[in-house]
């Protein structure tokens, strides 16, 4: 895995672009070295309990510290961040689905009151029979948003107690948020 | 005055007969004025407490808003949903209507007239009577087949029905003051030795008698039947046009009646100095009226259980107290 | 006396019906009046702003977010050029910053009015409505004055906002925020201290700061419970931090605390406004800012405290002058959610309490 290797390589990009625009000198945005810091905590966290084999990034979007999990762990991973003393994502602010074209990606902000800021979990899965497991049983705010997704984006969350469609009508045909979804007149 | 009620004690005759029809008529015309022009009123005077205009288009200053308003509805289709129990539904805004304007027989408007009726159990002719109109509101809520005026139907019924207990409770503290039920004796025993008006040795029934004259009227703070923002119209959902009129009609007859009632009973009906009888009169239910609308404006509705709970355990022990302390004063200045 | 056979009732409670405050519907099961069991359908109201948004150029979306949170369009707007701006690492000018705090503070207490106004009409009286109504004509008018609408202003860009002030305009908002303050002190002696107003929401839908968390509840939903969380002051953006407020919080959780947290953020959003007017400096309301925006490739996600909470929106481009994926984090949405656990063993009077307490806007709930 060369998770160590891509996460600066994906920051040094945003690390150059800041200081362009402020046209400041050499030195590192102080607002990059602590979200460097804090990810690297957080990943620390994440290999001690559950090993390298759980994440499939850990990188730096702007300045938020982003981490995506593989599918298959995405639960046990999320409830390890909420329920870990020593780091308490409890409180969740937002849950968004992006259709990649190739795979599409689920990502939760999850904001800590211990340790106050924000984490970002990605997860992913193919299109085809797009499925993640539901994260509702661990934050019940995520109720809706996860029926929002399915309903715009389908995506199965195997696990969510009510999976039906919020926005649109029970017998609507196709997903309007994937990309390929072809408005009809 | 006996000569006016002659007929009470005496077979009938064409005369009397010819009396009462037009007695009705003058009635029936003079309380659809009234009631017209409470509306207007209301609209008015809820208007200004509101920082608005109130109506003012049609006629001058509005005055013929109501007139147009009613127009409106009874030309409009009288629409009777598919599903509803057709002949309840048809007949349930005649049944709440009529006992409204029955009542009015035994209210004494003035002094001398003949379209008061000299009735010795005018009280109980009047709550009697008053309890039938719940007939007519569960029955056009029942026969509506929609659940909200299902829901207003029944908290209608729980409302009036437990609102009559401390209604007729605090009336009876007058009736054993005047000791009659005829309510041309209750306003001849206020202007009678100790020239007061019940108000004031009554003051406890009083209060009572206008918080339960207030819910059973259903108005503002106890307009749950008709909660617009929760049952949408209530019993009235489904109703348009005439039938709708009647059930509108009802209510604002009810409010004339309960006025009277009101200011017969504590302030002397007709009684006062120097004016016509039938100007005191007038005044005194305007003030009720006006109370109901100030009500209306400054109120904010409360909930089912908190009503029938106020009725049960505030209203009604304290018509009985108000009952007792009665019973005993009048029994010791005897 | 024998068991009375009752039956549950299936009732739809809209999408058509005075005080679901727009389109919302809840399918309730009543026993008698008492709710066993509610469930909120929403999406009467969906656009697809965010599919729309997917096609348009930065700019073009501030309308749209206009028509979300119709009660506060100006916070809606702040929203997004905040994102763009954040995202891009654009400086603002002075000026237009102040401008965006004063108009954002002004509606928030127009939309805290709408609040008060409705809610008391829900609960049966007409008149506070109308009162409440025609203080927000006045910010309406200013707002008028300002960028020619009356509810959709479009009135902020990426870098600033549209138009500098008319003549006179600072001066008249200087003289409102006292008037405002008045009327408030008359909206508590009208409504606060009415005894069946308190019967009707004190200790009505309540639930605890555990629950809201879990929730993902925001805003006056939140702070409501006793928990101190104002993306203001625990997320400064724009220039918060330059002035001197608190944070309204409540205790109990129950709808009187939501109440009387409306009332008191108004004040709050004074006292804002008031030291914004004094400290306003002259200036350009427009920065320098590419003709076509083009956020750098990667992920965002910035958020503000709107109205009824935080109002988020997320990011994803590719480098383009159009967004690749644009998600608001509507709070109306997402407050909506424990909606059927407060309804649980309540009746329909207390329905109507508890939903117009949570303060939604539909054009939120289903952007």
């Amino acid at each position: 895995m060369s998770e160590e290797t891509k996460a600066p390589e994906t920051k040094a990009p945003e690390a150059t672009k800041a200081p362009e625009a402020e046209a400041a000198p050499e030195p590192v945005d102080p607002r990059i070295e602590q979200a460097t810091e804090r990810l690297e905590f957080l990943r620390g966290k994440v290999v001690a309990k559950f090993g390298e084999d759980v994440l499939e990034a850990a990188e730096l979007k702007q300045f938020q510290p982003t981490i995506t999990i593989k599918n298959q762990h995405w639960v046990e991973v999320v409830e390890f961040f909420k329920t870990e003393a020593t780091l308490g994502f409890v409180y969740p602010e937002l849950m968004a689905g992006t259709d990649y074209k190739d795979y599409i990606e689920v990502y939760v902000l999850l904001h800590s009151f211990t340790l106050d800021y924000d984490v970002s979990l990605k997860t992913r899965t193919p299109r085809e029979n797009a499925s993640i497991p539901s994260i509702t049983p661990l934050f019940a705010g995520f109720n809706w948003e996860e029926r929002e997704i399915f309903d715009l984006l389908g995506v199965n969350f195997p696990g969510h107690p009510d999976m039906r469609r919020i926005m649109l009508e029970d017998h609507w045909v196709g997903h309007p948020l994937r990309k390929d979804y072809v408005v009809e007149n | 005055m006996a000569d006016f009620f002659s007929w009470v004690d005496k077979p009938l005759d064409t005369h009397a007969v010819l009396n009462m029809i037009i007695g009705a008529v003058v009635i029936l015309a003079f309380i659809l004025g009234v009631v017209t022009y409470s509306i207007y009123f209301q609209r008015k005077l809820i208007g200004w407490m509101q920082w608005r205009i109130g109506p003012n288009r049609v006629g001058p200053l509005g005055l013929l808003q109501t007139i147009a308003d009613v127009l409106k509805l009874l030309i409009k289709e009288d629409v009777v949903p598919e599903k509803a129990d057709r002949n309840i539904f048809l007949i349930a805004p005649i049944l709440a209507f009529f006992p409204s304007f029955m009542v009015l027989a035994v209210i004494p408007f003035s002094a001398n007239h003949v379209f008061t009726a000299y009735s010795n159990v005018g009280v109980l002719y009047y709550i009697a009577l008053s309890a039938m109109t719940i007939i007519g509101v569960v029955l056009g809520g029942w026969a509506s087949n929609n659940k909200y005026s299902l829901i207003g139907g029944m908290r209608s019924a729980a409302q009036m029905i437990s609102y009559e207990v401390p209604l007729a409770m605090s009336i009876l503290g007058v009736v054993l003051m005047a000791g009659s039920m005829n309510l041309v004796n209750i306003v001849e025993a206020q202007i009678s030795f100790p020239y007061v008006w019940y108000i004031v040795p009554q003051f406890l029934g009083f209060c009572v008698f206008i918080i339960s004259a207030t819910a059973e009227l259903s108005r503002t703070p106890f307009d749950l039947p008709e909660a617009e923002s929760e049952l949408v119209s209530g019993y009235n959902t489904e109703y348009s046009g005439f039938r709708f009129a009647f059930f509108y009609l009802a209510e604002y007859v009810y409010l004339f009646a309960m006025s009277g009632l009101g200011a017969t009973l504590y302030f002397g009906g007709w009684s006062g100095p120097f004016l016509p009888g039938w100007i005191w009169f007038g005044i005194k239910v305007t003030c009720f009226i006006f109370f109901f609308f100030w009500l209306q404006a400054t109120m904010p509705r409360i909930r089912t259980d908190q009503l029938l709970t106020f009725a049960w355990k505030v209203l009604i022990p304290l018509s009985i107290v108000n009952l007792v302390l009665t019973a005993v004063l009048k029994y010791l200045l005897h | 006396m024998g068991e009375i056979r009752t039956e549950e009732m299936l009732m739809n409670i809209g999408p058509q019906h005075p005080s679901t405050h727009g389109v919302l519907r809840v399918v309730v099961k009543v026993d008698g009046e008492i709710i066993k069991e509610a469930d909120p359908v929403v999406g009467y109201l969906h656009r697809g702003t965010e599919k729309l948004a997917e096609d348009l150029q930065y700019t073009q979306i501030i309308p749209y977010t206009d028509r979300m949170d119709y009660l506060s369009s100006m916070v809606n707007n702040h929203a997004i050029v905040n994102a763009v701006e954040r995202a891009m690492d654009l400086e603002v000018p002075e000026r237009a910053e102040y401008l965006r705090i004063i108009v954002v503070e002004l509606n928030r207490v127009m939309s805290h009015l709408v609040f008060l106004g409705t809610y008391l009409l829900d609960l049966g009286a007409m008149t506070p409505f109308l009162y409440a109504f025609a203080d927000r004509e006045q910010v309406v008018d200013f707002f008028n004055r300002l960028c020619g609408a009356r509810l959709t202003y479009n009135y902020m860009r990426v870098g600033g906002v549209k138009w500098d002030t008319p003549d006179g305009w600072l001066d008249d908002v200087k003289k409102f925020v006292p008037y405002m303050r008045s009327q408030m002190g008359m909206f508590h002696e009208l409504v606060t201290g009415n005894e069946i107003f308190l019967e009707r929401v004190k200790g009505i839908g309540k639930f605890d700061a555990e629950t809201a968390l879990n929730y993902a509840m925001s805003g006056i939903n939140l702070r409501s419970t006793g928990f101190n969380w104002d993306l203001r002051k625990n997320k400064p953006y724009s220039i918060y931090d330059r002035f001197d407020f608190n944070v309204i919080v409540g205790e109990n959780g129950d709808c009187f605390d939501r109440y009387m947290c409306h009332m008191n953020e108004i004040m709050e959003s004074l006292k804002i406004v008031e030291q914004a007017l004094e400290q306003i400096p002259e200036g350009p309301v427009m920065g320098k800012v590419p003709k076509i925006l083009r956020v750098p490739a990667g992920e965002y996600y910035s958020a503000i405290e709107g109205t009824r909470g935080e109002l988020g929106v997320y990011i994803v481009s590719e480098g383009k002058d159009k967004p690749y994926r644009l998600k608001f984090r509507r709070p109306s949405f997402i407050n909506l959610q424990l909606l059927p656990q407060q309804l649980k063993g309540q009746s329909m009077a207390n329905l109507i309490a508890i939903l117009g307490a949570v303060d939604i806007v539909l054009g939120e709930v289903d952007a």
